[in-house]
């Protein structure tokens, strides 16, 4: 029973990370792999492996513009996804006035239209605010349907903050906002670090809104560059994959980079008091 | 000192509101103002027939017209089981395994960081990447899951995924599962994280046992963050599109195919935009209701006082 | 006969010429005082590389003419919604649309291409079955560029000539299945996409039917469009002729069995050859031959016929400068160059008897003068993808057995029907004959 406490975790993360990096794995794999083999018997190590896809990723296909582009609006949607949900969020969370579930409601209700049946009108709305294939043009429709997100997950985190915090400062004389900046800002941390993950795979990935608002290579982001590669018939596996491979190292590296924000924890007792 | 209390209440409540506004108007001011229009739009457009291929039939108003056509379509309603069953199961599994994954995550030990980073890798690829890489990994010849299943000897010869009703719905809840998993351990991962120690230790000390523990600290306190998991993703696999459309394309026939595909066809491929309009108001009321009957049960609390 | 739409064309080409007329002397301020036209065109391979060539030669004879490349999907789905995206909204660029032949009739009802009527077009000198599918409520509204049809390709290792029957081709696979040539017998695009549409259509007519009639009738529930969806099915599942997979087989996956050397026959367009001939890896290379798709007694050989049309965008500013890039590019040599560098088949009749094609194509004339002899588009109708949806569902029901042939055809043309009465388009013209 001992060795099933002490394993049986370790196991399990084992079998649930070899579940989820296998796939990607093979997209590795298949990178490297020679078109025509590709279709063949499948195997778990390339024969040969050759560069050819990942040259002619950044040779014949400019893959860093894209690539810049995606940061761009990725990073920009993230930015003011969490800064401006997050003050929404605080007042939805700790601020008394009316209309409360209304605001909510609404915010929520954005998202529950397909986009396909938002596209056309959204594209009438851009192009009259002369945004087509712009930054700003992308940035504006990610952040209204990235926000509801944000807000509803930060509501959540702000409410689990002790009330005593703001009201321990406001007594000392600090104004709401002060209180807010100095105090609920730095332990809300790993809500916002969760959050602006979220914001920016959600950014980096989306296509429908990209293919539609974007008109050439130099605002096209990763996921349309990687579905013009589609030519009429042909699919040329390998260089998607390889594409794949190298549109995920951004978000991984990032993810890295925050993981241990979005897991630190509240220090037990400096509330509790 | 109590009517100089209440004055100063009142007074603060006042500037509170205020603030509030100005807190609140920047994020739903900017989603009003891209958001306000489309969704107009799309209200309006499903009030008429509009069918752009033949504009000499005008947009004539049909008030309800639209909806009637709606619910008497059979494509509509295959269409509507079918999400509801993929919504069902992957979102039922994606929360199941997205909370075994953060309990297990929420432990200490050496090189969480990086197993953290590699869970959370399928979620990071381009949802038409993942698709291709599913349907590349199904495909009857070169896949790995026929040559797996052979090796296991649960098949003895190839099957051809794709062209069974049943079969095809394998590899597009597995694709989705995997990939969207993530998004729910995050959440429930950070849910989990702001849950005090303490509460753990008094627990233990009441002699409560493991499952116990969990029952009454855990699954309580992590409501919040269930319910937001559970609300966006019913949200996000009700609407999906990407990967079933880039996996079966809706088929065999049409039994793969979700209702976002079926307003994707009406409206941009067969232009009938007042249909496909009132498809969406459609799809909107059901996730609307879905969404309802979440906060019921499980976020009373959620912007009121309590816990 | 019926007249819808026509106050958009006519008086709209006259009052255009009349402004164009009065705007002569004042071009859009671009470029230095030249016009800008926008074209949007493939990302892609050496169909760019063509493209580029050609509008640059294009430019160095215009030089008040400047044109701009947009470049958008070749997956056709999705350059469809971005076209309807762009022309709902009255965009005036691009000036110039690439169609594929089953949009024409949809953009013209919609009023988003011009009639070309007014820029007097040889209309004579390109292939009538293409003509005919860019023609709608009498008038012209796009020029084809390049054709498709749909073809046999065999195995010259494995057989003397090419089957004139499909039973024969039938015999002929399973012969060389049994000697262990081959894994499949014969592959085609079983998917559920547009492209099964086509390979039904040629095994229709290969029984002597179509899809529909002259006035706009619809024939798939007719007798030979169900021995023929019968042949087709009992072709995968009775003989295994045709592989299961292959009801998930788009073009590429076909072309991959047949050039590992995996198939007898296969069908496909005309894009696979050259892969055929000259890529490193193909198995096949010197061993294939190009055929029509073969008929059966009381039927004929018929190749669906695809391709792709330029259009002029209805609100382009520039439709004379739109036009003459349209001209340049369907000229005869540049059609040929297109023959040579991508292996795309001209639209131009007179170049099937021109020497110089065999040349650019490195394949022999004769076989495929005699495909695309035998080229039939596909019912002319605005509402032909709703149409085609319908059929494609109800004929991969039948493929993967969900449903037996008779009754998913007779399902789709009762649907069918349906959809052209409540659109009022009954008199749809029908597939050319």
């Amino acid at each position: 029973m001992n060795r099933l406490k002490r394993y049986g975790p370790v196991v399990a993360i084992g079998l649930l990370v070899l579940a989820t990096a296998f796939p990607f794995y093979w997209a590795i794999v298949s990178s490297f792999t020679p078109e025509a083999r590709l279709f063949e018997a499948p195997s778990l190590w390339p024969g040969t492996p050759v560069l050819d896809h990942y040259r002619a990723l950044f040779t014949e296909r400019d893959f860093w513009v894209p690539i810049r582009n995606s940061l761009v609006v990725a990073g920009t949607t993230t930015l003011f996804c969490v800064s401006l949900g997050a003050l929404c969020a605080y007042a939805l969370a700790r601020l008394e006035f009316r209309f409360k579930h209304v605001i909510l409601g609404l915010i929520l209700a954005v998202t529950m239209f397909p986009q396909i049946s938002i596209v056309s009108p959204l594209y009438l709305l851009l192009r009259e605010l002369g945004l087509i294939n712009t930054y700003p043009g992308l940035i504006l429709p990610y952040m209204t349907f990235a926000m509801p997100l944000t807000v509803w997950l930060l509501v959540g985190f702000f409410r689990q903050l002790p009330r005593e915090l703001e009201e321990a400062a406001m007594v000392d004389g600090a104004s709401r906002l002060q209180a807010f900046r100095e105090i609920i800002l730095p332990l809300a941390l790993p809500g916002l670090a969760t959050t602006a993950i979220l914001t920016f795979v959600y950014s980096w990935n989306e296509f429908l809104f990209a293919l539609s608002f974007t008109l050439g290579p130099e605002r096209h982001t990763v996921p349309v560059a990687i579905a013009l590669f589609r030519g009429q018939y042909q699919v040329p596996w390998g260089e998607i994959l390889a594409a794949a491979v190298v549109a995920t190292l951004p978000v991984a590296v990032l993810v890295l980079l925050f993981q241990r924000r979005i897991v630190q924890g509240l220090t037990a007792g400096a509330v509790k008091g | 000192m109590v009517t100089d209390d209440r004055r100063n209440r009142g007074g603060i409540a006042a500037r509170d509101a205020r603030l509030a506004w100005w807190f609140v108007l920047p994020a739903l001011g900017t989603i009003l103002l891209v958001a306000l229009f489309p969704l107009g739009w799309t209200l309006w457009e499903s009030l008429h027939v509009h069918d752009l291929r033949m504009p000499w039939r005008g947009q004539p108003f049909v008030g309800l017209g639209n909806y009637a056509e709606v619910l008497a379509d059979d494509r509509f309603w295959s269409a509507l089981g079918h999400t509801l069953a993929f919504t069902a199961a992957s979102v039922g599994l994606e929360l199941g395994l997205g909370l075994i994954l953060a309990l297990a995550l929420n432990r200490a030990y050496r090189g969480r960081g990086l197993v953290r980073a590699a869970v959370l890798i399928p979620w990071a690829i381009p949802t038409v990447v993942a698709a291709l890489l599913w349907r590349f990994m199904f495909d009857s010849q070169a896949g790995i899951a026929n040559a797996v299943a052979m090796k296991l000897g649960i098949m003895d010869e190839p099957l051809v995924w794709f062209i069974s009703a049943t079969a095809a719905w394998v590899p597009v809840i597995l694709a989705d599962v995997w990939k969207m998993t993530p998004f729910v351990t995050l959440l429930l991962l950070a849910g989990l994280q702001n849950i005090d120690a303490s509460l753990y230790e008094a627990a233990r000390i009441d002699g409560a046992s493991a499952w116990q523990q969990f029952r009454h600290v855990t699954l309580p306190l992590l409501k919040p963050a269930i319910l937001v998991a559970l609300i966006f993703r019913t949200l996000d696999a009700f609407r999906v599109f990407d990967l079933i459309y880039v996996l079966t394309g809706g088929g065999p026939g049409t039994s793969t195919e979700p209702i976002a595909l079926y307003t994707f066809n009406s409206l941009l491929q067969n232009l009938r935009f007042g249909y496909g309009s009132a498809l969406s108001v459609v799809v909107f009321l059901v996730t609307f209701g879905l969404a309802l009957v979440y906060i019921r049960w499980l976020g009373a609390d959620l912007t009121g006082e309590g816990v | 006969m019926r007249s819808y739409g026509p106050r958009l064309p006519r008086r709209t080409g006259g009052a255009l010429l009349l402004v164009m007329f009065l705007l002569a002397g004042c071009s859009e301020p671009t470029s230095g005082g030249r016009t800008e036209v926008v074209f949007p065109g493939s990302a892609v391979g050496s169909e760019a590389e063509v493209l580029q060539s050609q509008l640059a030669r294009f430019m160095e004879a215009h030089p008040d003419i400047h044109v701009v490349q947009r470049r958008t999907p070749d997956a056709a789905d999705q350059r469809h919604q971005l076209y309807v995206q762009w022309l709902n909204a009255g965009a005036s660029q691009p000036d110039i649309l690439q169609l594929d032949v089953i949009w024409t009739p949809e953009f013209a009802a919609a009023g988003w291409i011009l009639p070309l009527e007014q820029f007097n077009a040889d209309v004579g000198a390109f292939l009538p079955a293409s003509v005919a599918a860019d023609r709608w409520d009498g008038q012209l509204f796009a020029i084809p560029w390049f054709i498709d049809v749909g073809m046999l390709y065999w195995r010259r290792d494995l057989m003397d000539a090419p089957p004139r029957t499909l039973d024969e081709l039938r015999r002929v696979a399973e012969r060389s299945q049994k000697a262990g040539d081959v894994d499949y017998g014969f592959v085609w695009q079983g998917a559920r996409y547009e492209g099964l549409v086509t390979v039904f259509l040629e095994h229709v007519g290969a029984f002597g039917g179509r899809l529909m009639g002259p006035d706009g009738s619809i024939e798939v529930d007719k007798e030979p469009a169900v021995r023929a969806l019968t042949w087709m099915r009992d072709a995968v599942w009775n003989q295994g002729t045709v592989p299961r997979a292959a009801l998930t087989w788009h073009e590429e996956e076909t072309r991959f069995a047949f050039q590992n050397g995996q198939a007898a026959f296969m069908r496909n367009w005309p894009y696979a050859w050259s892969l055929l001939e000259n890529d490193a890896d193909s198995r096949v290379a010197g061993r294939v031959g190009i055929a029509p798709m073969p008929g059966m007694p009381g039927g004929t050989p018929t190749a669906a016929l695809g391709g792709g049309q330029l259009a002029i965008n209805a609100n382009s500013d520039h439709p004379k400068a739109a036009w003459a890039v349209i001209e340049f590019l369907t000229r005869p040599e540049q059609m040929l160059e297109r023959a040579g560098g991508v292996g795309q088949y001209p639209a131009r009749a007179a170049l099937y008897d021109d020497p110089r094609l065999a040349d650019a194509l490195g394949q022999d004339i004769e076989p495929l003068k005699a495909i695309v002899e035998r080229a039939r588009p596909r019912p002319v109708t605005p509402v032909y993808t709703q149409l085609s949806e319908i059929l494609q569902i109800q004929l991969h029901r039948a493929l993967t057995r969900q449903a037996e042939p008779r009754e998913a055809l007779e399902r789709a043309a009762r649907q069918m029907r349906e959809l052209l009465r409540t659109v009022g388009l009954v008199e749809a013209t029908a597939d050319g004959d």
